[in-house]
């Protein structure tokens, strides 16, 4: 069942256990009610991907996802022939081939009877869907989700605006293909490079941060929710000045989580600096991010 | 509801924010499903259609605020004050005053709760580019028309203030005053936006600032204090870098051989043998082809990282699809063919003695974008990866990052490079930090480590 209202967005993200600020739930609400597509943005880490799951999960459809990188081309993003396959049929139905054109008599007529039947090898039927056209033809309304858009070559880009204003793509073959249903569109993005104008057109926009303080405990706490609250709150700040060092990578809230999870396994009931510093790989995946934090330590633990 | 939204967006136009007709017109459709009194809900609409990536929103917050909280809670005010009417009666004598010319009408306007074409002028001052004289070079164009807004606005509420002495018989002191402040505000606003130009938030900037230290002794010191014997070593070292990276690179070529088998091609070859397929043609996988364009500041220290950049970015060809160079001082020259014609090293000798630049001028970055944006912006497109490698000390110049930013909308991404340690950047003349904000990376590379760091990011 479609979404209502912002509130009703808010609740059911909730009830499949994605915290949503009031911000997310507004432009959610209004892409499903205006069929546009939504361009996430947002560092690495902070739940771009989860949200479409989690729109997929509580709309209950199927999700379909196309992992962008750079030399993705259409053959692998939208349709490709079956060339085998065509094959076989061609080498299979040969006799009825020549049944077509035994009553020709000349070469010209021939080739007409045979272009008569062109379709027969043409059709859909020989068409491999990809991602964006499975998720197009769907009988039943799907969320598509174009992940790490940025990560694609340009053409790319340029192709997908088809898509995404009229939900159609152009096969010469065969022609136009409409959707039979709306695709719930999202487009993830790092800013590994700016999307063109075009593109951005055609999506509502939306920023995600590191989630507020209260938001991250809540987070946790949902997931978690055998943790000691005084310990939460505690590694919650702690994650949260780390962000502020200098680091080539910034910890993200899975790995408040994973952090998180190590501390209820290993039994941990206070962060002491050695503490701190003996489970630090799991949120810091540099070596040298590693030593910024060693070296902050006790600014970080301070209460 | 829809004019007033009309009239938000062609004041956000103004300040250079791309809104189409059809982003307008989603998010009238969308202001239906909100509720539009909910002023958080009302400004996500907007934000979400009108800013479409984080860089544009501190200039939409700016905006907003200054069209829905200065502009709006002046004029309601003003509606309701006894004052009103003596109000009225100073912004016509200013219009009636500053009616032929186009900056005071601005104000005026502004005074009245219109914006726009305050912002419009205020965005022409922004972007204005100095004018390339040879003789005498300043920083001055920019200044001088901020300085012509700001006398401007002294000189009006002098009116004011003039207007308001010969009036005092009609009303009494006490709103003569208030009537003063709330002007002598607005034109403070108005101030305001001409003073703080919002840097677009740059989130995705990659900083890199740590580096592993691989060699000890010549990995640490900075290219501009090299000895004989060590920018040997350096050399040894590149070399040895270059082969390593070739290797790599020449393994990705030969397993873009082995893919999956491509049949439309194998079929159509295969017409040569009576339909047997004889050859049979993979698909290729597409190498990391980029081009490169690299503009080198070539005034002193900078020089000397620039010259080995320049040597592994050209020993390593084959990596890239093109590889475009330019040096610069004030002027900017290209420097590609040199390095087509001659072998590396020969190259660089000869650059500094034949290249067509004028070496004894003070370092202006501004003027030397100018001249890559008139001559050779249509080298830069969307697989285009631009360096720049220089110190952006610009001599106090007038740096014109606007022209940056301009850059950066047309190529793939921009990574500047600057030889100083960070500690150093913003302090004197340096414009690193204008120029930051519109960069995709930024990195110090001032010695070996750095650059052997920055290579192999690139590469692989």
């Amino acid at each position: 069942m479609d979404f209502q209202s912002v509130q009703d967005v808010m609740e059911r993200l909730e009830g499949v256990k994605y915290i949503s600020s009031r911000e997310i739930s507004t432009v959610v609400f209004l892409a499903q009610a205006t069929k546009k597509p939504i361009l996430v943005e947002g560092p690495a880490g902070v739940g771009k991907t989860e949200l479409a799951k989690s729109v997929a999960k509580c709309l209950g459809r199927e999700m379909i996802r196309l992992q962008c990188y750079e030399g993705l081309d259409e053959s692998k993003a939208l349709y490709e022939w079956e060339y085998a396959k065509q094959l076989l049929y061609t080498q299979m139905v040969k006799e009825k081939i020549h049944d077509v054109v035994a009553q020709t008599a000349t070469l010209k007529e021939a080739v007409d009877q045979i272009a008569e039947h062109e379709d027969a090898f043409f059709s859909e039927r020989f068409i491999q869907t990809r991602p964006l056209l499975t998720a197009i033809r769907s009988e039943k309304p799907v969320v598509l989700l174009i992940d790490e858009v940025d990560k694609s070559d340009p053409e790319f880009e340029a192709f997908l605006l088809e898509l995404l204003s009229d939900f159609q793509v152009t096969i010469p073959e065969i022609g136009t293909l409409k959707a039979k249903t709306h695709p719930f569109v999202f487009l993830t993005s790092n800013n590994y490079r700016d999307m063109s104008d075009a593109l951005k057109r055609r999506c509502i926009h939306l920023y995600i941060d590191y989630p507020a303080m209260e938001t991250e405990v809540h987070i946790v706490k949902m997931k978690l929710p055998g943790m000691d609250e005084k310990l939460l709150r505690k590694m919650v700040r702690m994650v949260a000045r780390i962000r502020d060092l200098d680091l080539k990578k910034r910890p993200c809230i899975s790995e408040t989580l994973d952090w998180a999870n190590s501390l209820v396994i290993l039994q941990i009931e206070d962060l002491s600096p050695e503490i701190v510093s003996e489970t630090l790989n799991t949120i810091c995946k540099h070596k040298s991010d590693y030593e910024v934090v060693r070296k902050n330590i006790l600014k970080v633990v301070k209460d | 509801m829809v004019k007033l939204t009309l009239r938000f967006v062609s004041c956000c136009r103004a300040a250079d924010l791309r809104i189409s007709t059809a982003e307008v017109l989603d998010c009238v459709s969308q202001l239906d499903l909100i509720n539009p009194l909910d002023e958080e809900e009302f400004k996500l609409v907007l934000k979400s259609n009108f800013a479409k990536s984080r860089r544009e929103q501190s200039r939409f917050e700016q905006m907003y605020h200054l069209f829905f909280h200065e502009m709006q809670r002046d004029l309601s005010r003003v509606t309701h004050d006894p004052e009103s009417e003596q109000i009225r009666a100073v912004l016509d004598m200013l219009r009636e005053e500053e009616s032929d010319d186009r900056l005071g009408k601005a104000l005026t306007d502004f005074l009245e709760g219109d914006p726009m074409g305050l912002v419009e002028e205020v965005h022409r001052i922004q972007t204005q580019e100095e004018q390339a004289s040879r003789a005498l070079r300043s920083n001055m164009s920019q200044l001088a028309s901020r300085l012509q807004v700001m006398l401007k606005i002294n000189r009006m509420k002098n009116k004011i203030l003039s207007f308001q002495g010969g009036n005092h018989a009609v009303i009494d002191k006490d709103s003569s005053r208030k009537i003063n402040d709330s002007l002598n505000e607005k034109l403070d606003n108005a101030l305001a936006l001409l003073n703080d130009e919002p840097r677009p938030d740059n989130y995705g900037l990659k900083e890199v600032k740590n580096y592993d230290k691989k060699y000890k002794q010549v990995g640490e010191v900075p290219f501009s204090s090299l000895s004989q014997e060590e920018i040997e070593e350096v050399r040894d070292v590149i070399w040895k870098l270059v082969k390593k990276l070739e290797e790599i690179a020449t393994l990705r070529f030969s397993i873009s051989n082995r893919g999956v088998i491509d049949i439309k091609k194998t079929l159509r070859r295969s017409g040569k043998y009576l339909g047997i397929p004889m050859e049979i043609i993979f698909k290729d996988r597409p190498l990391r082809k980029g081009k490169i364009v690299a503009l080198c500041d070539v005034s002193g220290s900078v020089w000397s990282t620039a010259r080995f950049m320049l040597n592994i970015l050209y020993s390593l060809q084959e990596c890239f699809s093109k590889i475009k160079s330019y040096i610069f001082v004030s002027d900017m020259a290209e420097v590609t063919d040199f390095f087509k014609n001659h072998d590396v090293n020969e190259a660089i000798e000869k650059i500094m003695n034949e290249a067509p630049l004028n070496y004894y001028v003070p370092t202006d970055y501004g003027m030397a974008f100018q001249h890559f944006k008139r001559k050779h912006m249509s080298e830069l497109d969307k697989k285009t990866t631009l360096l720049i490698i220089g110190d952006a000390r610009s001599n106090h110049m007038n740096p014109q990052d606007l022209i940056l930013r301009d850059m950066r909308d047309r190529c793939k991404r921009v990574i500047w490079l600057n030889p100083e340690q960070e500690k150093f950047w913003g302090t004197g003349d340096s414009e690193m930090r204008a120029y930051k904000a519109h960069c995709h990376e930024v990195r110090p590379c001032g010695n070996l480590n750095q650059l052997i760091e920055f290579i192999e990011d690139l590469i692989i």
